[in-house]
């Protein structure tokens, strides 16, 4: 539990702060989901991935690989749950394809990878998009597959001067600042008498 | 994009909308220029750590980490759209303000390296998030009017006084300079804050009287307009209430000292309003009464672990000396500085500084505290240097008053007597 503060008790009940008491807005799920939401947006897209099949297949292999790609976006259904939209699912898709691209089996990383992005989720889904996602990029040249991926990943942080980044930060803290000691074997501010001389 | 030269709060801006991409153009403070990215709120690290705990803790640390890395990285614009609209952010940061250890908490330090790494990080990025919340002008081209700046943090508790004194406690210590730059800024440009800060002494007061309630103590006049009630005589004292309810009230009391210290040392400009609430009155009479009933029972209680008395002792010890520096900081401030300075209101200070003093002769377990730490003679020969008028009557009797304080506590005191001090003072002016 939370140490007893003098700005808790400011905070309860005084009149000079907001009074709102509902702390979490967002859980790591979510959390989880909206950076892969913001991540795909950034970069890599769900409408850049169907895009970049459609151009570089035979017709043949193309309604092979819209099969393969409608498997994966149901297996990130799968993971996320049925409570968010399409956007969220496609984002869902999108880490699915960028984690099993070059892999052919759904080993201990993938499995860590995705755990900490959507939290737990049925191994069928990880093993079903990982198939399809192999299927789908074996038509084409491993190398070019890669260069599309790296072509659609920009970096999180935008490349700009941070605030603060010169500024000089101490990481010093109040400590506890104490005269004395306990006394021990006084008694009320004496000295002790725990033996005597006086025989 | 924004044009230079004109405040935030004027600029507009024109983007690209919809669908159909058609342009559109906003007040470049806008709701919907901010970004959704649903800050989580922070937690503080796990005491027990378990490495699934501790997985949870480094995911969410991480999260607030990132997101406060692209929040301090935004454009000017972008940042304040995402401080004022975004509340998900506003939570986060009130979060970390509520929980973050401090220096003093029983458990303060990490013991795991990487969660250690990951808090010093957030730490130094949260603050730089409230640097930048209170400037109102980052470069020439980057700056919102002053009067909006101030209702903007205002209206929006971006900044209130729960956050300026949590603010103070966690970065007070190694960073005053650029913190006191900022609350000084804060309150110049808003002075709503000082009659938010009037509003907070009161509470303040209060926690302090709610501390003597719970060991069964009460302040004469404090609560004097109100009847005693029929149970008071049953209640507790420091000796008789749970050990775990006694930790408590101690770790109340060494956060409260050095919470409202460390906003004195940093904002001495808050000291008026403090004393215009006769705050230190209450101090000293809370330490006169409160401190003697602590030190007797965690002496003489029977704790089962002994570090854990050790660390309530010291934590008295703290607590004591935080009050008696929040009384010399009052001191300070509202009276010698002034007087040093040359202020027009000398005398004033003066008068200030003999009721102060005078006040304080009938707590006389916190006088001689007060007088070990910061002499009262030294201060008085101050005053009679820089003010030749001194009723010399009544610094006799303060002197005098002080001397009879240590004689009642039968301490011994490693300095010369204030009379003595004071008789070699007037000679050497006699001399001069």
């Amino acid at each position: 539990m939370a140490p007893p503060r003098l700005t808790g008790a400011l905070r309860s009940f005084s009149n000079v702060s907001k009074q709102d008491y509902t702390e979490d807005i967002y859980d790591l799920k979510s959390k989880r989901l909206k950076r892969q939401e913001l991540l795909s947006k950034e970069g890599l897209t769900w409408q850049k991935i169907t895009q970049f099949f459609g151009q570089h297949l035979e017709k043949g292999e193309q309604r092979i690989a819209t099969e393969e790609l409608k498997k994966i976006l149901q297996a990130a259904r799968q993971i996320v749950g049925t409570d968010f939209g399409q956007e969220t699912v496609e984002s869902a898709a999108v880490f699915l394809f960028r984690t099993f691209y070059g892999t052919d089996q759904v080993g201990h990383e993938e499995t860590r990878a995705i755990k900490h992005m959507f939290g737990p989720f049925p191994c069928s889904a990880a093993d079903v998009s990982c198939a399809a996602v192999g299927r789908l990029v074996s038509p084409m040249d491993e190398t070019q597959v890669e260069a599309f991926v790296k072509a659609e990943t920009t970096p999180r942080v935008p490349d700009r001067a941070s605030f603060g980044r010169n500024i000089a930060f101490s990481f010093d803290s109040y400590a506890l600042d104490y005269l004395e000691n306990l006394p021990w074997g006084d008694e009320d501010g004496h000295p002790g008498h725990g033996f005597s001389l006086d025989f | 994009m924004a044009s230079a030269r004109v405040p935030l709060d004027e600029q507009h801006v024109t983007e690209p909308s919809g669908p159909m991409g058609r342009d559109r153009t906003l007040p470049a403070l806008h709701p919907e220029r901010m970004e959704d990215r649903c800050f989580v709120v922070y937690r503080p690290p796990p005491l027990e750590s378990s490495a699934a705990q501790l997985e949870e803790f480094l995911e969410h640390a991480q999260f607030i980490a990132d997101d406060l890395d692209w929040l301090l990285a935004l454009p000017h614009d972008k940042f304040w759209c995402q401080v004022v609209f975004d509340e998900s952010l506003q939570k986060c940061l009130d979060s970390y303000l509520r929980h973050a250890p401090r220096g003093l908490d029983p458990e303060a330090l990490p013991a795991s390296p990487a969660v250690a790494d990951m808090q010093r990080r957030l730490h130094r990025s949260v603050f730089m998030t409230f640097l930048r919340m209170a400037t109102h002008k980052e470069s020439k081209e980057n700056f919102i009017t002053p009067a909006v700046f101030g209702e903007i943090i205002y209206n929006n508790f971006l900044f209130d006084i729960p956050k300026i004194l949590d603010l103070c406690v966690l970065y007070g210590k190694g960073n005053s300079q650029l913190l006191h730059k900022m609350i000084e800024n804060i309150f110049t440009q808003q002075p709503n804050y000082y009659g938010d800060l009037e509003e907070a002494v009161p509470t303040i007061t209060q926690v302090l009287d709610t501390i003597l309630e719970k060991c069964g103590l009460q302040l004469e006049g404090a609560t004097a307009s109100e009847p005693l009630k029929l149970e008071a005589h049953g209640r507790s004292t420091a000796m008789t209430m749970s050990q775990q309810d006694l930790v408590d009230l101690v770790l109340y009391l060494c956060d409260s000292c050095t919470t409202i210290y460390s906003l004195l040392d940093i904002f001495p400009a808050a000291c008026h309003t403090f004393q215009s609430h006769g705050f230190l009155s209450r101090l000293a009479s809370f330490y006169e009464l409160a401190v003697p009933d602590f030190e007797k029972a965690i002496r003489k209680r029977n704790f089962d672990d002994k570090s854990l008395q050790e660390d309530m002792w010291r934590r008295i010890s703290h607590s004591c000396r935080k009050m008696v520096e929040i009384a010399h900081l009052f001191v300070l401030h509202t009276c010698l500085q002034p007087i040093l300075e040359g202020s027009e209101n000398v005398q004033s200070c003066v008068e200030e500084f003999l009721q102060i003093m005078t006040a304080f002769l009938q707590e006389k377990r916190f006088l001689v505290d007060y007088d070990e730490q910061f002499s009262v003679v030294d201060d008085v020969s101050l005053l009679q240097q820089a003010f030749p008028h001194l009723d010399e009557t009544r610094s006799s009797y303060l002197l005098q008053g002080v001397e009879c304080a240590w004689e009642s506590a039968g301490r011994k005191r490693l300095r010369p007597a204030p009379i003595a001090a004071t008789q070699e003072v007037m000679e050497r002016r006699g001399k001069e």
